[in-house]
């Protein structure tokens, strides 16, 4: 249920793309129902690869970034992300064609040696992780970035420079398909079989390796495989935006669940999405690369997360902020009635609404928005119409709750903290309300079940609150355990 | 019996008035009332996460408060920094920073140059002084990773004396550090006592608390006792501070912490 | 691999461009010289707070800065870039703190969210608009030093060409699409090489305490979060200014090698700040002449003798090397342990 706004928020999101896609990009004339169609139907083969390939690259790049953002590793992907460039256009010059698998191991070799150049950095300077970091991520791309120019100069040369640092999902191939498929589901099955290991490394490195976890292999292991889904993803979304692919739809998966095996999971799955719908708009649109649309839309699920997300969602967090901040309010309405109430000695049951903004120091309208509150929350009904206010039973039991709570917190506060008694009424005021009943056990316990206040007034104790149906006896059974 | 109107009283040093402090939402310190005398020497005393090191953080103006004030001879602290001296914990430094002894002891001077200023002669002979009373002045031109702990402690210090303030706030200054720079510190502390300085010093050690300091400061989330050591150290209030019993305060702390 | 690595010549590549393509070869020398000096200086204070690659997101993130002035059909004059990547510097970092501060997500996952979200934003921008206006995405991106666009013709400084390029006076070489000039450009990165280190010089002790030491910084009442965000903000303003001559991409390198070569060599931060110039203008003169011999990118060349300067220092740095390391090692198995002790070192 309370998934609902996010879900809600996605089908939205979804619905809209195709319409956007329409205002920023040159769409040919059939209309977007007829090119969806077309698109999800597989019968175009570099359409079907187009798809094949988002959804595979969603899918590595989502299980593994699961992992990076645990470990805080961002910014390491970021730098091997950057770092397989050399190793990409070394994999092309190989062949002078862009054969994948020369591509791939190229990039690997390259990725796994910027892994190990910023671990030894780390070692034997007094340079720290980020400084490391950027120092590869930016001399492996210069290098890159050299030989990839060079190359566009070099006679017979076919590559396309755009479409290595910013994607093409169109210029998959069928060799490509191939050679992701065979990574990703490496990538997975690896994840698979070594789910304990991982996790255990990823949480607390020095724990497994006293119980004997092989972790530094266990690290390299990981760092393969991150270089792999740098490779899946790399000609769909383009060098610079990979580790965008790694980190945005597990950051996103980070938000909505606290168990790392459905991270993973959600991660994978807004990781296909995302690729799928990036790669939907770059089919709609001609003039736009792949890989930002992929970012962008990885972004909006984040986007999504971080306002709806039930949990930690900022929206979400404001919504029940409010609706704690209500009842807060009508406690302390509650409260006010029955300090009106005691001022009079329990006398009589209902309590004109003057009184009552008298005793909050509140207008007569502010007083008659409370009472209706509580009316609406079965706590109270109106009386003389509408201007006397009774407490249902409901209603009375919470009020000595709330009471009893804020003089039991002064009693302990001034008694075993020894803080003065004038500084005690505002700590109490907020504790009252978040008072769970075994603390108020001890509470009492500790207190040796006291009867007064610091102020001298009546605590409320468990007859007055259990006596449920006729809150208004003679006046001895509302003093606490005086009938003991 | 006629009052001299041109004499002024000084407001006390350090004044705490139901001080309340949260750290991460979760309420640390509760109601802290405190009056601190000049010329004091006060250790603050009590096991760990007892909010001593907040304490010093709050009065710095370095943690927003829940409630309460704090002042710093009578003035909001914002006020008055100038007169404020803070010694760390050594690890909230980066050690590796490219600076030498001498560099990190003048940064003490910065608080009265300018904005633009670059420290003078006269402050780079108070730092030499400062140096020099630490038994730091040989090591001036090194950098400072270069140092043990206890090396490392008495460059604070000196860092600390070169503010030339009136009242000094010093995070567990004794961690770590060899009998030598122990006994140095000390030393320090009671000149600078002698000179009328006012000292808040968060210690962890009991038996050397007694030693060390005119007046302790029990703390355990709240403020257990303060005055005089020899009034202040016995059993039974070391018992409520180190003893267990206020687990309430604990649980409390963390229903507020969940429900806001 | 003959087609890879072309014939070395002396003549050619070292001795001519200092003679006959002279003037070229000045401006395009002093652009990266001023280029790596005011994003080498500004790169220290990065690292020295353990942000290096926030650096690297912001010249990211500067990029949708610029597609949104595209967007809005502005004139990309200095101004209007300079605002636009002011604009996208401070976007970025606030981004990056409401992520990590209202949500549970670390600081290094929203850097990495926030930059490519907006760098991916930018390059979308930049292709809508890449038909209509003359902005380029692969001399934004990475910039080309030497473009001289006549009409839609590339040329890239070639020694042979070099001549034809400096019969044109300097005030008609154009950059392509912008309509920049190029000597203005370079004059222009002057002033900010020397505006970063005015500002380093002046405000000195400020940044130092405040990267050392932000509790005392704040005792001694500076405020460390504006420094923070005016550090960020010049950033912001370097590294659009460098975008011209060497990209976005290749800012990040400017930004860190410099800097981290020079803390390989030294312990004082004045020494460290020298050198940094000094790895700024043998980068660039190295560089340059890589570039003239492989006929490669400039820029890139710029990075790559950058870097080798940096593993020169890493293995021969006269303390900290791996051959003084090495070399400590062999002898400490031979001579008694010294007396003075080291606080081990934190790893973070």
């Amino acid at each position: 249920m309370r998934h609902l706004p996010f879900i809600a928020g996605f089908c939205l999101l979804a619905a809209a793309m195709p319409a956007w896609a329409d205002r920023i990009g040159d769409i040919s004339e059939t209309s977007v129902i007829e090119q969806a169609k077309r698109f999800f139907s597989f019968r175009d083969p570099s359409v079907r690869y187009a798809l094949i390939g988002s959804i595979l690259l969603g899918i590595s790049c989502g299980l593994m970034g699961g992992f990076i953002v645990v470990r805080k590793m961002a910014l390491f992907g970021d730098t091997l992300s950057h770092a397989v460039l050399p190793g990409v256009a070394l994999g092309f010059l190989w062949n002078m064609e862009k054969d994948p698998v020369a591509i791939f191991i190229g990039a690997t070799l390259a990725g796994l040696l910027g892994g190990a150049m910023v671990a030894l950095i780390r070692q034997t300077t007094r340079l720290k992780e980020d400084t490391a970091l950027g120092i590869v991520l930016a001399s492996f791309f210069a290098v890159g970035i050299c030989l990839l120019t060079r190359i566009q100069k070099m006679p017979g040369n076919k590559g396309g420079l755009d479409e290595f640092l910013f994607g093409s999902a169109a210029s998959i191939g069928r060799s490509d398909i191939i050679l992701m498929a065979v990574v990703t589901g490496l990538a997975v099955l690896l994840v698979g079989l070594f789910y304990k290991e991982l996790l255990v490394t990823s949480f607390d490195a020095a724990f497994a390796r006293a119980a004997g976890f092989p972790v530094n292999i266990i690290n390299y292991a990981l760092t393969l495989l991150l270089a792999f889904s740098v490779v899946v993803a790399l000609r769909a979304v383009g060098v610079v935006l990979v580790s965008a692919m790694l980190i945005t739809p597990a950051a996103a998966a980070y938000l909505l669940t606290d168990r790392m095996h459905r991270l993973l999971g959600l991660a994978a799955l807004f990781g296909l999405i995302s690729g799928v719908m990036g790669a939907f708009i770059s089919f709609l649109t001609t003039n736009i690369p792949t890989g930002p649309l992929m970012v962008m839309a990885a972004t909006m699920v984040f986007a999504l997360a971080f306002f709806f997300g039930p949990r930690h969602g900022v929206l979400m967090r404001w919504w029940r902020q409010k609706s704690r901040s209500a009842r807060v309010q009508r406690e302390n309405t509650l409260k006010a009635v029955y300090h009106v109430l005691e001022a009079r000695e329990f006398d009589g049951e209902g309590v004109s609404l003057r009184e009552l903004a008298e005793r909050r120091r509140e207008t007569l309208d502010e007083a008659r928005a409370q009472s209706d509150a509580l009316c609406k929350h079965h706590m109270a009904t109106l009386h003389d119409d509408g201007d006397a206010i009774h407490l249902t039973p409901e209603g009375w039991q919470r009020a000595c709750e709330i009471v009893r709570n804020h003089r039991l917190w002064e009693l302990y506060l001034t008694n075993e903290a020894h803080i003065a008694p004038d500084h005690v009424h505002e700590d109490a005021e907020i504790i009252e309300h978040v008072l769970g009943e075994e603390t108020v056990r001890e509470l009492e316990r500790a207190l040796n079940h006291a009867t007064r206040d610091p102020h001298g007034r009546a605590i409320p104790g468990l007859a007055d609150l259990t006596s449920g149906s006729t809150p208004f006896g003679p006046p001895e059974t509302v003093t606490g355990y005086a009938s003991r | 019996m006629s009052v001299n109107a041109t004499k002024t009283v000084e407001p006390p040093p350090l004044e705490f008035h139901d001080l309340t402090v949260a750290y991460h939402k979760r309420p640390v310190l509760w109601g802290i009332d405190l009056e601190i005398p000049k010329g004091q020497l006060v250790g603050i005393i009590g096991p760990n996460g007892a909010g001593k090191s907040t304490l010093i953080k709050a009065a710095m103006g370095l943690l927003p408060l829940n409630s309460g004030w704090v002042k710093v001879f009578g003035e909001p602290i914002g006020k008055n920094l100038k007169r404020v001296g803070y010694v760390p914990q050594r690890e909230s430094v980066d050690w590796d920073f490219p600076v030498s002894v001498m560099d990190v002891v003048l940064m003490g001077r910065y608080g009265h140059l300018g904005l633009m200023r670059r420290p003078s002669k006269k402050d780079r002979n108070i730092a030499r002084d400062c140096l020099e009373k630490v038994k730091m002045l040989p090591y001036a031109n090194r950098q400072i990773s270069n140092l043990s702990g206890g090396q490392q402690q008495r460059v604070f210090l000196a860092r600390a004396l070169a503010q030339e303030s009136d009242i000094y706030f010093m995070d567990e200054p004794f961690a770590g550090v060899d009998a030598a720079t122990e006994s140095a510190i000390v030393t320090i502390l009671h000149e600078l006592k002698a000179k009328g300085k006012t000292l808040l010093v968060v210690h962890h050690d009991l038996p050397t608390a007694k030693e060390y300091f005119d007046s302790l400061l029990l703390l355990n989330m709240r403020m257990v006792a303060y005055g005089p050591t020899e009034e202040v150290f016995k059993y039974d209030l070391l018992q409520s501070t180190y003893g267990g019993r206020l687990t309430i305060l604990s649980e409390v702390a963390e229903a507020v912490r969940e429900k806001s | 691999m003959n087609e890879l690595l072309p014939v070395f010549e002396w003549q050619q590549h070292v001795i001519a461009p200092w003679t006959t393509g002279l003037k070229s070869t000045l401006w395009i020398v002093l652009m990266g010289f001023f280029v790596a000096t005011a994003c080498g200086l500004l790169g220290n204070y990065l690292i020295l707070r353990r942000m290096a690659l926030v650096g690297d997101a912001i010249s990211h993130s500067v990029l949708a800065g610029i597609g949104v002035a595209v967007v809005l059909a502005l004139q990309l004059d200095t101004v209007t870039l300079f605002i636009a990547a002011l604009a996208a510097g401070m976007v970025t970092t606030l981004i990056i703190e409401i992520i990590h501060r209202y949500t549970r997500v670390k600081q290094d996952a929203a850097i990495g969210i926030a930059f490519t979200s907006l760098f991916a934003l930018g390059v979308i921008l930049v292709s809508i608009k890449s038909g209509k206006v003359h902005i380029d995405t692969e001399c934004v991106l990475y910039g080309e030093v030497a473009l001289v666009p006549l009409e839609n013709f590339k040329l890239s400084l070639t020694p042979a060409l070099a001549g034809v390029i400096d019969k044109l006076p300097m005030s008609e070489v154009y950059l392509r699409g912008n309509e920049l000039v190029m000597a203005p450009d370079v004059v222009r990165m002057g002033f900010v090489a020397l505006a970063v280190a005015l500002l380093i010089w002046v405000f000195y002790k400020e940044l130092l305490v405040s990267s050392f030491d932000p509790a005392l910084a704040f005792s001694l009442g500076i405020n460390a979060t504006f420094v923070h965000y005016a550090l960020m903000a010049l950033l912001s303003v370097v590294v659009v200014s460098a975008f011209e001559s060497v990209g976005a991409i290749l800012v990040v390198a400017m930004l860190i090698l410099p800097g981290a070569t020079a803390h390989l060599l030294s312990v004082r931060l004045p020494v460290i700040l020298a050198l940094t110039v000094l790895h700024a203008a043998l980068g660039t003169l190295l560089g340059f002449h890589l570039a003239t011999w492989l006929n490669c990118s400039i820029a890139g060349a710029f990075v790559v003798a950058g870097m080798a300067l940096f593993l020169l220092a890493w293995l021969l740095s006269p303390h900290d090397g791996l051959l003084a390391q090495w070399h400590r090692r062999r002898n400490l198995k031979l001579e008694p342990p010294e007396e003075i002790s080291r606080t081990p070192r934190a790893r973070n």
